[in-house]
């Protein structure tokens, strides 16, 4: 094993020796990923269900802000929050500022929100409008609300539909998080980027960090399969059902 | 005074656009009564039925079940509106629909599609919906595809389901908007086979279909509809017999 390792052009003790601070730098991006993910995902239900109903008011205030939020770089939005808001003097005298609008996790965190949520809403809109004419008459003609037709019907089918697109949105999401490295937080890649301003050892750093969201890659498609394979059923043939196969690994990247 | 008619359409007009569809329609049907209506396509006989449970808003005319009317109004745009959403919201539940394109909800197994409108919209328990659902799937035959989705059944077992979720609503009438349309010829038969059943047992419907072996067995009446208006009504016996309008006269040897 030693001599195999030799072979390898990198300093792999250096790598092992700040390990503990990758593993701190995989919490963070889990984190803050995860975190965003759920509160995005959130914040985008009512969105999407305003863009799907054409609501009068609401859908082009929506359709704005997922104009504005999916048209510019997340770089550019999180640099915005961090950067930019602080120049305001009322800000900084506000409740805002202390805990959080002065914190770059809060900054990355509220940047990464907005943004997925503006791609999930659209997401989940498509879906929406996508569900099958006729299973809403159905639910209208048994007598259900508006409320629970959403919430029986149209929902719990659209969710299902967007299941293999929404695993790419979190699999960017998770590569957008590296944005956080750049306002000093210490993600992966904010790791990597320390161990190579220190030591001025590219590769260790950057290929360490790599293969790191290659694994959590790794894992959110393999758990993707698995949602694909228990939500999906009623799409795939009898079967076939035992193996679905998943969506295909992202494309472009977004930063 | 005798109990009122299980359902009333009176007058009932409707339009898309300029195109008038439904030319003032009335039709009453008792309890226990079925009712074939016919007609060449673009007749309006769809629409008039899916005006009938508001899914189409009609222009004008009233519906009443079972005494109870439900009640229109016009908005500040002058549009046609219910009045109370709740009220038309409790008359759906009771006109129950079977529709062309079955439209069970693909999510949902046969099991959860028949149980959905007790549990969700008249708040049945759940132990009693399910009691009742399993009943009312062995009566049309698929007790043994419960747990099935609807994509993995074939078309008439699909419509069967479809037939036994509006059966699971105690409905006072039924309606059918051409429930074998859709099928292959072959799967026909036994969805007007569970269809005669139903009538058999007394239930009150309204079929817009073009299965004439249908309406000339199994209804009480006919209604032949003709550029949206009703055209010939009688006993099945009396119109396929002796059809008094050259239109009626015309769409029977179309058909036959």
């Amino acid at each position: 094993m030693e001599n195999l390792l030799s072979y390898i052009p990198l300093d792999i003790a250096l790598i092992a020796e700040n390990f503990d601070r990758f593993l701190y730098g995989v919490w963070v991006t889990l984190n803050l990923t995860f975190l965003s993910l759920f509160l995005g995902g959130l914040l985008s239900i009512p969105m999407a269900i305003a863009r799907a109903s054409k609501h009068r008011v609401f859908n082009p205030l929506v359709q704005g802000y997922t104009y504005v939020f999916r048209g510019t770089p997340l770089l550019v939005q999180t640099y915005l929050i961090y950067y930019g808001v602080g120049q305001f003097e009322v800000i900084r005298q506000s409740f805002l500022w202390d805990p959080i609008l002065s914190s770059a996790w809060w900054c990355a965190l509220i940047a990464f929100t907005l943004n997925t949520a503006a791609y999930t809403t659209e997401l989940l809109r498509g879906a929406i409008a996508d569900t099958p004419k006729g299973e809403v008459e159905a639910a209208i003609a048994t007598g259900h609300s508006y409320r629970s037709r959403m919430r029986r019907i149209i929902l719990p089918s659209a969710f299902r539909r967007a299941i293999p697109a929404y695993s790419n949105e979190v699999i960017f999401m998770l590569h957008g998080s590296v944005i956080a490295s750049t306002i000093t937080l210490q993600d992966i890649l904010g790791v990597g980027r320390w161990l190579n301003g220190r030591y001025y050892l590219a590769y260790e750093g950057f290929i360490t960090a790599a293969l790191l969201y290659f694994l959590i890659v790794l894992c959110i498609t393999w758990a993707f399969r698995g949602f694909e394979r228990r939500y999906l059923r009623h799409l795939t043939r009898r079967d076939a059902a035992a193996q679905t196969e998943t969506s295909p690994l992202p494309t472009p990247e977004r930063v | 005074m005798s109990a009122p008619a299980a359902l009333k359409v009176k007058d009932l007009h409707k339009s898309f656009g300029l195109h008038e569809v439904i030319k003032g329609v009335s039709l009453e049907a008792q309890k226990g009564e079925v009712i074939a209506i016919l007609g060449a396509s673009g007749s309006g006989k769809s629409t008039f039925l899916r005006c009938i449970n508001l899914l189409e808003t009609p222009n004008s005319g009233e519906v009443w079940l079972a005494g109870e009317q439900m009640r229109m109004t016009q908005n500040r745009r002058g549009e046609i509106v219910p009045q109370d959403l709740r009220q038309v919201e409790a008359m759906r539940a009771r006109l129950a629909m079977v529709f062309q394109g079955f439209n069970l909800w693909s999510h949902m197994t046969v099991m959860e599609n028949v149980m959905e409108g007790p549990l969700y919209v008249q708040g049945t328990p759940k132990a009693q919906a399910r009691e009742k659902a399993e009943a009312l799937l062995a009566k049309v035959g698929l007790s043994d595809r419960a747990d099935y989705y609807p994509a993995h059944l074939s078309g008439g077992q699909q419509q069967r389901v479809a037939i036994a979720r509006a059966l699971a609503m105690d409905p006072d009438v039924m309606l059918f908007d051409e429930p074998t349309s859709a099928l292959d010829p072959e799967l026909v038969g036994e969805v007007l086979g569970v269809m005669r059943d139903l009538a058999e047992e007394g239930r009150t419907m309204l079929v817009v279909t073009h299965e004439m072996g249908f309406a000339r067995d199994v209804s009480t009446r006919t209604v032949f509809l003709h550029q949206g208006e009703v055209c010939e009504e009688g006993p099945p016996a009396e119109l396929f017999s002796n059809p008094q309008t050259p239109e009626f006269q015309a769409f029977l040897s179309r058909m036959n």
